[in-house]
């Protein structure tokens, strides 16, 4: 049964329609119809308003929703729970408040038996990457969004998946903090090259970060574009190309 | 650095200050209620002035009242029924409350036992354990223990129930097997709000004892209370009571430390009253 | 016509729904219901001491008679609400009115904060020989119950309004105790209706606390008495009793409360 056309993406979304229980069929159908692909390591963003379902999709890539219908194949097998090779970073970080920075990232790889020296040493490599030493033995409280959210990437890496999916993770930072998160964000990804699919409803933030841009319209959820973005990194949020882009996706969001 | 300096210098001072009028207004209290008594303005059957009570006061750490019950005996056998109760309820409902919370069929299933059951009022069974029991310590840990159970449970269901989502998905996403989520996610989640059960369990267990105390002993704060109504011993009523509100405030700070200790990562959560 | 047909199936999938979890609501009180009587049934237990279920729907209908019950019921229902009427309003006024002038706060806190600990039950050898063996005795043990938790409520409500709030009404002109009044007051209800909720149950407990050990009329007494005269059957009863009008009371005021005054809040809370 294997497709060899479809062995070539990483992530393949066909036809998938996700329906939830409400007090109306219309109401409660969140997604219709949804195709498109993802490749090796390119960087994907969902945009859309709130509402039009770009979570609900990321749960259903991520096996924790199924489609009503449709099928979502990674590198050709379908998706049936979710796991480690697809590690997710929630908006509100959801760090275990129980745990220290470090053990939140120890987590993962403590449960999968990794044994005690590698896993710390995986941790620690991970609390440089994301640029947070002098802050592993801290409690999530006691940490700003910013490093939560830092936190939370390496938790997601920890377990090295091949694909990480991120929902509105900035969307609940400050301004200043946001454009920071999204340099490191790219600074990271280059330095662990991952497929990353990436939702938000910020039409600059998807720009900025993106090889790809999904547009999905709400009620019910439906891809209304899929373009791809061949400005080179980094890119400058006032140059002509960004605000050309802007003003296209702009206008097919409203 | 020295902007901090100054700012927490100010805060001290300040918070001196308050503890110095509250002080303040306690002694003039005292004063005032002193003088009353004195003054012929309010009976001292009543209202003993605070110079009584600091004879009672002493009487009852030195001779007892009754004769031979010290203030510390009586203190010991309140604090020992509470504990007992306490413990005894705890041991119950914690596993049973877990058992329960990961099951939505149990939890829908038992809600409307258990809030019956936590709607009877603990003290109403009074009467129905003293025939089952007759008047000993047994049927007196047994109030207690009934009404810290159903506190602690229904606290403990509801904090294996309300394990933020999220944190099952963050584990799910991490493989984590089902008893590693258990032990590790769950339980851990859970934790504070079956802490805060555990709090006003004990709150309750406190306001428990006092009738439970009245009825067949003359041992405990409770029964110190109920003697001094029989011997119209206003005086003894009021110390016993002032025992009481040292030791629900004790009890309190207690807690708080323990929170503090026991769940460092938590910022405590407020006393959830249901 | 495709659509309706679709959503009548939907509408029947809800009651079905609805039906099935309310059936598994009382699967296990039946079950409680039936292990209960089975284990008196059994001789298990003593059924002299023990009832079962149906000996207690005897007493029920046989032992006691509606008037008597009821009357029992009035007094116990007057004496609590008199009590806890009187704890809400001098704990509202009071909460409120320390919460808007801060020298009062700390003339009357102190004391307030000191008696707090003490279990209202605590203060009954005080409450007879101050107001003797009367209604008012009871009256005031509830009216304990009520007041802290009410006052305590009260104040930290009024201690936690929001500043903006008070701002935006100062930027339109409203000073003082209208400020208080327009304002402030509303602001802290939540926190008020919480303590009223709390109040409630300790009057109440309170109220049977003090009619078991003070009383010669209501239900405390009626139970108290019931042991006496070895009607075990009646005990249960009243107990029942007790903890059915718990139960409605609260229920009562839970509704009224977050239906009708506060939907503002709650219903905010309820969506995400």
């Amino acid at each position: 049964m294997t497709n060899s056309n479809n062995n070539k993406h990483k992530i393949s979304i066909i036809n998938v329609t996700k329906q939830f229980d409400a007090e109306t069929i219309e109401r409660g159908l969140a997604l219709k119809d949804i195709s498109f692909n993802v490749e090796s390591n390119e960087f994907v963003t969902i945009v859309g308003r709130s509402g039009c379902g770009k979570t609900t999709l990321l749960n259903i890539i991520a096996g924790f929703l199924k489609p009503t219908s449709g099928t979502i194949l990674k590198d050709g097998d379908p998706i049936r729970a979710p796991g480690p090779d697809r590690g997710m970073v929630f908006q509100h970080a959801s760090l275990f408040p129980w745990l220290t920075a470090i053990k939140n990232i120890e987590f993962g790889p403590k449960n999968q038996g990794i044994p005690k020296e590698k896993r710390i040493k995986l941790a620690n490599e991970l609390i440089k990457l994301v640029r947070l030493e002098g802050s592993e033995n801290k409690y999530p409280r006691e940490l700003s969004g910013g490093m939560r959210q830092r936190v939370a990437i390496a938790r997601a890496l920890a377990l090295d998946p091949d694909i990480l999916l991120m929902d509105e993770p900035f969307g609940a930072l400050d301004e200043l903090t946001r454009s920071e998160m999204q340099s490191e964000l790219l600074r990271i990804w280059e330095a662990r090259k991952k497929t990353v699919i990436f939702v938000t409803h910020s039409i600059f933030e998807a720009i900025y970060l993106s090889d790809r841009i999904i547009v999905l319209s709400p009620h019910p959820g439906q891809v209304s574009k899929n373009i791809k973005i061949d400005i080179p990194r980094p890119r400058n949020r006032s140059s002509q190309p960004f605000l050309e882009l802007y003003e296209d996706i702009h206008e097919a969001i409203f | 650095m020295k902007l901090s300096s100054k700012r927490s210098s100010r805060f001290l001072g300040t918070r001196v200050l308050n503890v110095l009028i509250r002080l303040m207004t306690v002694i003039i209290l005292l004063f005032f209620w002193e003088f009353s008594v004195r003054l012929g303005w309010i009976s001292s059957f009543e209202f003993p002035p605070p110079s009584r009570l600091m004879e009672t006061l002493i009487m009852l750490i030195t001779d007892g009242f009754p004769r031979g019950i010290t203030a510390w005996i009586h203190v010991l056998a309140t604090v020992m029924r509470i504990l007992q109760g306490y413990a005894l309820a705890t041991v119950m409902a914690i596993p049973m409350g877990i058992l329960i919370g990961r099951s939505k069929i149990l939890v829908r299933a038992s809600n409307p036992v258990i809030t019956f059951a936590r709607s009877v009022a603990t003290i109403s069974l009074l009467p129905l354990a003293v025939a089952w029991f007759g008047v000993g310590e047994f049927a007196r840990v047994l109030l207690i223990t009934y009404g810290c159970f159903w506190i602690i449970l229904t606290n403990t269901i509801d904090g294996v129930q309300q394990v933020d989502p999220d944190y099952h998905r963050a584990a799910q996403m991490m493989g984590t097997s089902p008893s590693q989520l258990f032990f590790r996610v769950i339980l851990p989640a859970s934790l504070p709000r079956i802490f805060s059960g555990m709090k006003v369990a004990l709150g309750m267990a406190f306001l428990v004892i006092v009738a439970v105390e009245m009825i067949g002993t003359i041992q405990g704060l409770g029964a110190l209370i109920q003697q001094s109504r029989t011997f119209f011993r206003s005086d003894i009523a009021m110390v016993g009571m002032l025992f009481m509100g040292i030791f629900g405030y004790f009890l309190s700070i207690v807690l708080d430390w323990l929170e503090r200790i026991l769940l460092p990562w938590s910022k405590g959560l407020e006393e959830v009253e249901r | 016509m495709n659509n309706n047909t679709k959503n009548n199936r939907n509408d029947g999938n809800k009651l079905l729904k609805f039906s099935k979890e309310l059936l598994v609501s009382w699967v296990g009180v039946f079950i409680v219901l039936i292990i209960w009587q089975a284990v008196v049934s059994f001789r298990i237990v003593n059924p002299a001491v023990f009832p079962s279920p149906i000996q207690v729907v005897e007493a029920a209908l046989y032992r006691i008679s509606l008037p008597v019950l009821l009357g029992h019921i009035s007094i116990s229902l007057q004496r609590v609400v008199i009590g806890f009427l009187i704890g809400a309003l001098l704990g509202i006024f009071i909460g409120i009115t320390s919460g808007w002038y801060r020298l009062l706060a700390k003339i009357v806190w102190t004391p307030i904060d000191l008696l707090r600990p003490i279990p209202p039950l605590a203060w009954i050898s005080l409450a007879l020989i101050w107001f003797g063996l009367g209604e008012s005795s009871k009256v005031f043990i509830i009216f304990i119950g009520a007041f802290f938790p009410i006052v305590t409520s009260t104040y930290k409500g009024m201690n936690n309004i929001d500043p903006d709030l008070l701002r935006v009404g100062q930027g339109m002109g409203i000073r003082g105790i209208k400020l208080l009044f327009k304002v402030a007051f509303p602001a802290s209800l939540p926190d008020i209706a919480t303590g009223i909720r709390v109040g409630w149950s300790l009057s109440f407990g309170s109220l049977v606390a003090a009619e078991i050990l003070a009383a010669r009329e209501g239900l405390g007494f009626l139970i108290m008495f019931a042991r006496e005269v070895g009607e075990i059957n009646l005990i249960v009863y009243g107990i029942f009793i007790i903890g059915l009008l718990n139960l409605l009371t609260d229920f009562l005021i839970r509704r009224y409360i977050i239906e009708n005054q506060l939907k503002w809040h709650f219903g905010s809370q309820s969506n995400e």
